[in-house]
């Protein structure tokens, strides 16, 4: 393995949650009303990728799959000092689930040689957290979820993470490849510069890759995902019991009756 | 760029072809291009003035970028609002634009403290026939993506979320930004400020005074959603009919110069106030409690009851008239829109929309004109004030210029005592008991007159404000 590392993160667009609505008929998302924004916790993935490679030496390549408005999440990344971007799309890819999807991004960060991959704890629009640890599973490499901080030792092929764990937090080192899941706001993602945003927004261009570039053709889709929204329920919200209390004594003693 | 393909540069840039199998891999960079001097203007503020100006400079095949600090055009500013539409329709595809309701109807209406309401309606058929007298009501986080959106479609650039902080100067002259990105220099033989109301560039840079308190109006705005049959119901709409109601005296905004309106969307309303912050400082109410009176009137509240509020803001009006306009053209740079203070407000006629427009237009023309000869000092981009001072932008704004002022002076005539004798004169006049008509006409008439300082009075008042007829 060479001294500089080949750091992947992985991106998503979803739809800006400020915006988006609940259809009360159907119990989905109304996407349509919401501008696509990228994933939160992406933004301290990016950062934390860019850090690395800040520290290390190597470049950073921003990895989605999507259709072609998905360039936008690549180009922000882009902007925020990402090196290259790669976007997965393909109709083929429609209706993948979990499986699926950490596939092809398995796939598509073994394609680059990536040494380090990056995703964000989890998207706001489904919460799984289940794609970075897929991508793990797929390739069989080493895993860090919930990654508060990180340590790079680049003469050891090893990563140091400080993990948020029940109660406190666990310090793992993991041999690289390694997949790597940051927990949202631990850092303070960068702001883009100028020069950099107008580059990523305008004469920048990803590279877009095909399920057949990275041999997924026929392990992608709906037909092989196995899972399935079998439906959608809107819960009313529950009416919370509100009191005041004159101090802190009388909250005191209300909390302890009350538990 | 070189067309030598044995260049260099050129090899460097080209993707080379991928050998290995596999997928094409992507190639790194690392390195960040300067687009210093890469751009023949920068636009400061992607609203209407600045989407304007870019539009008309890309349309002249200048390389245009537009700053805007909002994540998205629109987004930043508070308006009633009616468009006035007629050089966006040359310069557009307007049919396509998201508009609400077309100005079928106006009104009028003096309120007063009491309860008191006196309304003057108009529909002239006329409106309703295309192209509606340029008069649209439409909402501005819609209507200016949309406007900057053809900006770009004509090659221009937009850069959201960046807030242009300070102006570039190299030996005097404007020659680029400063924004609050890092790295956030950017440099470009011209600078056209669009920036708003609050042109904090501008003045900043010294080429703007700024405002005077007396000069600037504070309005506070709600939006309301409602049933589309509730909002043609109370209105008596149809289609894409819409009303723009305004409302003048104490009954609308208190002691104040300004007044209250209510404009009909689709399924919307935009109920608001606007009033001079003079008389904000000196009112012990906060414009969202002046709102909420104005609600609250007896003639307002059946129009605006019920519904559910989406969206509260406030924002500065700049209404210093011609006096108060900064120079519009500068060395490397020209002022456009509510930055340059292009608002008129004279009771009748609030406009402002038109006239940003207008300008940007105006000054994307000059700014062509000028990259065109090279040159881009006050001199080369003179063309722009010329235009404007030939315009009816500059010459409403003469025209009716005074019209703040004597009312700021005549502020408890006009917005107190005259809505009072007006509604006691009508109560007056339309009188039923057993006195005869003649009686309640003299009535009427001397309360009329008592309240404008008796005849000599009325006819200095009437001379006063002739001009807002002629």
């Amino acid at each position: 393995m060479s001294d500089d590392w080949t750091i992947v993160v992985c991106v998503k667009q979803v739809p800006d949650a400020a915006e988006v609505s609940i259809d009360p008929d159907t119990g989905t998302l109304n996407r349509a009303d919401a501008d696509a924004v990228m994933n939160a916790p992406d933004y301290n993935a990016v950062e934390a990728a860019l850090e690395v490679r800040d520290a290390v030496g190597g470049t950073v390549t921003a990895l989605t799959m999507g259709p072609a408005s998905a360039h936008e999440v690549l180009r922000a990344a882009v902007g925020m000092g990402a090196d290259d971007a790669v976007l997965l799309t393909d109709r083929a890819f429609g209706g993948s689930d979990t499986w699926p999807t950490s596939l092809a991004l398995a796939r598509a960060a073994e394609e680059l040689d990536a040494d380090v991959v990056f995703g964000g704890e989890e998207t706001t629009d489904s919460s799984t957290g289940q794609v970075p640890p897929g991508i793990a599973a797929h390739n069989d490499w080493a895993q860090l979820t919930y990654v508060e901080e990180l340590e790079p030792r680049p003469e050891e092929d090893q990563l140091v993470a400080k993990r948020d764990v029940e109660g406190g937090y666990e310090r793992v080192a993991a041999e690289l490849p390694v997949v790597v899941a940051m927990e949202f706001g631990e850092n303070e993602p960068r702001t883009a510069g100028l020069h950099r945003k107008i580059y990523a927004e305008t004469d920048f261009e990803p590279v877009e890759w095909s399920a057949a570039d990275i041999g997924v053709e026929d392990e992608v889709g709906l037909a092989v995902s196995p899972t399935q929204v079998g439906g959608m329920a809107t819960a009313e919200p529950v009416p919370r019991e509100q009191e005041l209390v004159d101090d802190v004594e009388n909250l005191a003693d209300r909390i302890a009756e009350v538990s | 760029m070189s067309t030598d393909a044995q260049s260099g540069e050129d090899a460097g840039v080209e993707p080379e072809p991928e050998e290995s199998e596999g997928p094409p891999m992507p190639q790194s960079t690392s390195e960040t291009p300067s687009y210093d001097g890469e751009f023949d203007a920068i636009v400061v503020g992607a609203g209407l003035a600045g989407s304007a100006a870019a539009l008309t400079m890309a349309e002249e095949g200048l390389d245009v970028i537009m700053l805007e600090r909002g994540n998205s055009p629109g987004t930043k500013n508070v308006f009633g609002g009616i468009m006035f539409t007629p050089r966006i329709r040359e310069l557009t595809d307007f049919e396509d634009a998201p508009k609400q309701r077309f100005v079928a109807q106006k009104t009028f209406s003096m309120l007063s403290e009491e309860g008191d309401a006196t309304e003057v309606s108009m529909q002239p058929a006329a409106w309703k026939e295309e192209p509606h007298n340029d008069s649209w009501m439409v909402l501005r986080g819609d209507f200016d993506e949309w406007f900057a959106e053809q900006a770009v479609d004509a090659g221009a650039t937009l850069i959201t979320e960046t807030t242009v902080t300070d102006l570039v100067r190299e030996k005097g002259a404007i020659a680029g930004v400063e924004t609050d990105r890092p790295d956030g220099r950017l440099h470009a033989p011209t600078v056209v400020l669009a920036e708003g109301a609050n042109s904090l560039v501008s003045e900043g840079a010294g080429l703007a005074e700024s405002q005077q308190r007396t000069d600037v109006a504070v309005s506070a705005k709600e939006v309301r959603k409602y049933d589309r049959e509730t909002i043609e119901d109370r209105f008596h709409l149809t289609d894409e009919e819409g009303a723009a109601m305004h409302y003048f005296g104490d009954g609308a905004v208190g002691d104040a110069v300004g007044g209250g309106f209510i404009y009909t969307n689709k399924r919307t309303l935009s109920i608001g106030v606007v009033y001079s912050i003079e008389d904000a400082v000196h009112d012990e109410r906060s414009p969202d409690e002046v709102l909420d009176d104005f609600k609250s009137h007896p003639a307002v509240a059946p129009l605006v009851t019920g519904g559910r509020m989406i969206e509260y803001s406030a924002h500065a009006i700049p209404e210093g008239g011609p006096d108060a306009m900064p120079d519009l053209v500068h060395d490397g740079a020209v002022i456009t829109g509510d930055a340059a203070g292009l608002v008129l407000n004279n009771g009748l006629h609030l406009e402002g929309t038109n006239m940003a427009v207008e300008s940007g237009y105006q000054a994307g023309k000059a700014v062509a004109d000028a990259v065109a000869s090279g040159r881009t000092d006050a001199a080369a981009l003179s063309a722009y004030e010329e235009a404007m001072n030939d315009s009816w932008v500059i010459d409403n704004l003469n025209h009716y210029g005074w019209f703040l002022d004597a009312a700021a002076e005549d502020k408890e005539f006009l917005f107190d005592d005259l809505p009072r004798a007006i509604a006691d004169a009508e109560t007056d006049y339309f009188r039923m008991n057993d006195e005869p008509k003649t009686r309640h006409t003299k009535s009427a008439r001397k309360r009329l007159v008592g309240a404008m300082g008796g005849y000599l009075g009325a006819a200095k008042k009437a001379w006063k404000y002739r001009k807002l007829f002629s």
